[in-house]
């Protein structure tokens, strides 16, 4: 099991694995957050209350799930790079944090938007889910400039490790904020499987399916930046010179 | 594990404990101020201050919405099914401003004890359905009412 665990920290051997498995991924995220797409457009119900307005829900809850995920991907990243110093760990994890950052962007994006027809204002200082979500994302802003504030690429992983560690306890009070105290926003949604009842299945397939597309494109550009990084960071490798070579 | 990095992870735990503990008392202790808006019964039980300015939640009372002809006023009753607030506001309503619906609204309340609007949000509950869903469900009397922004609320179906 460790040997599996140091092969899995081993820069090259994603490299090579993520070259095979990189166009099928691509193939599969393009396909659900198409048919996703299509399916929101086309075929969602409209809300009694809200009428059309619902569909922006589906790219917002999809997005806004997918970004409380960053924090806890970041921690458990950077408990590795802390505990065991492992490479590939903190080369995610510093591309993790530019991207949480724009899903957490989008979420607000979303969020205001639909806020904006269905409440009637943009934004509510006074909302806690609202504000959380807010501090994430500037909370990952701040992980991102800590990394480029320090020159030292050690220094900086574990300044970067500690603080997406410490962000983690966020992702339970924006998940929770709903629960715990009231809010203009609504609580998650409970899934009903009996179609032609409140929440039935025509209101959730679409964003099941987006949740799940949403899911890949992050797989897919977390890949994509990892690789990028790691031709940066080994480049004095010898794998590596004669990858280049060979493509020359 | 080697002992060096037993250790390391034994701190990264107990910090992240430590904090989390820190926040949660943090976040219990200012709960009231965290709460968005007091409901009717709060009010009703004087927990809020006099003349101080505040949001209060509940539901749009039946029946209670009168608006005047030749201007934007409008005046509402909110109720948390306990006790109930009138509500006065000048201004365009929000879309899902209805009767049975959950709002917000932000203001003070003056001295005939009508709460003075400047501001009113509407709610939308965790329950989505299509029209036609609405009106079966509403037709066999088990229609989802609107949400009622309070603790411990559960719609009844």
């Amino acid at each position: 099991m460790w040997l599996w665990f140091a092969k899995l920290g081993s820069p090259k051997w994603f490299y090579e694995l993520s070259t095979k498995w990189l166009p099928w991924l691509v193939v599969a995220t393009v396909l659900v957050i198409g048919t996703a797409t299509v399916w929101a457009l086309l075929f969602l119900p409209p809300d009694y209350q809200q009428g059309y307005t619902s569909r922006i829900l589906v790219v917002h809850v999809a997005v806004a799930g997918t970004s409380l995920a960053f924090f806890p991907l970041m921690a458990v990243a950077g408990t590795i790079t802390l505990v065991w110093k492992m490479k590939l760990a903190d080369m995610v994890a510093k591309n993790a944090a530019a991207l949480g950052a724009w899903f957490s962007f989008i979420t607000l994006a979303t969020g205001s938007i639909w806020g904006s027809v269905s409440w009637g204002t943009w934004w509510e200082w006074s909302d806690s889910r609202l504000v959380s979500m807010l501090f994430q994302f500037f909370l990952l802003l701040g992980v991102v400039s800590l990394r480029s504030a320090l020159e030292d690429t050690d220094k900086a992983a574990k300044a970067c490790a500690l603080l997406s560690i410490v962000g983690c306890i966020n992702v339970v009070i924006i998940k929770y904020s709903v629960e715990w105290w009231n809010t203009l926003h609504q609580p998650a949604s409970p899934v009903s499987l009996q179609s032609g009842s409140a929440n039935g299945p025509e209101f959730w397939i679409a964003t099941a399916l987006m949740i799940l597309g949403v899911y890949l494109f992050l797989s897919v550009s977390l890949i994509l930046s990892t690789r990028n990084e790691i031709l940066q960071r080994e480049r004095r490798a010898l794998w590596v010179k004669e990858m280049i070579a060979a493509e020359r | 594990m080697k002992p060096h990095r037993r250790k390391k992870l034994g701190i990264i735990i107990f910090i992240t404990l430590g904090l989390s503990a820190a926040v949660g008392l943090t976040l219990y202790a200012l709960k009231q101020n965290i709460n968005m808006f007091f409901t009717p019964t709060q009010v009703a039980e004087g927990e809020v201050p006099d003349g101080q300015h505040f949001r209060i939640g509940g539901m749009v009372k039946d029946g209670s919405i009168a608006r005047e002809e030749d201007s934007l006023s409008v005046n509402f009753v909110t109720t948390d099914f306990v006790s109930e607030v009138p509500i006065h506001y000048v201004g365009i309503l929000p879309d899902l401003f209805r009767e049975g619906q959950g709002i917000v609204a932000e203001g003070r309340v003056d001295s005939s004890g009508v709460f003075q609007a400047s501001k009113v949000l509407a709610k939308h509950d965790e329950n989505y359905m299509s029209p036609e869903v609405k009106a079966a469900l509403d037709a066999a009397g088990t229609g989802a009412q609107g949400v009622m922004p309070s603790e411990g609320y559960k719609p009844s179906y």
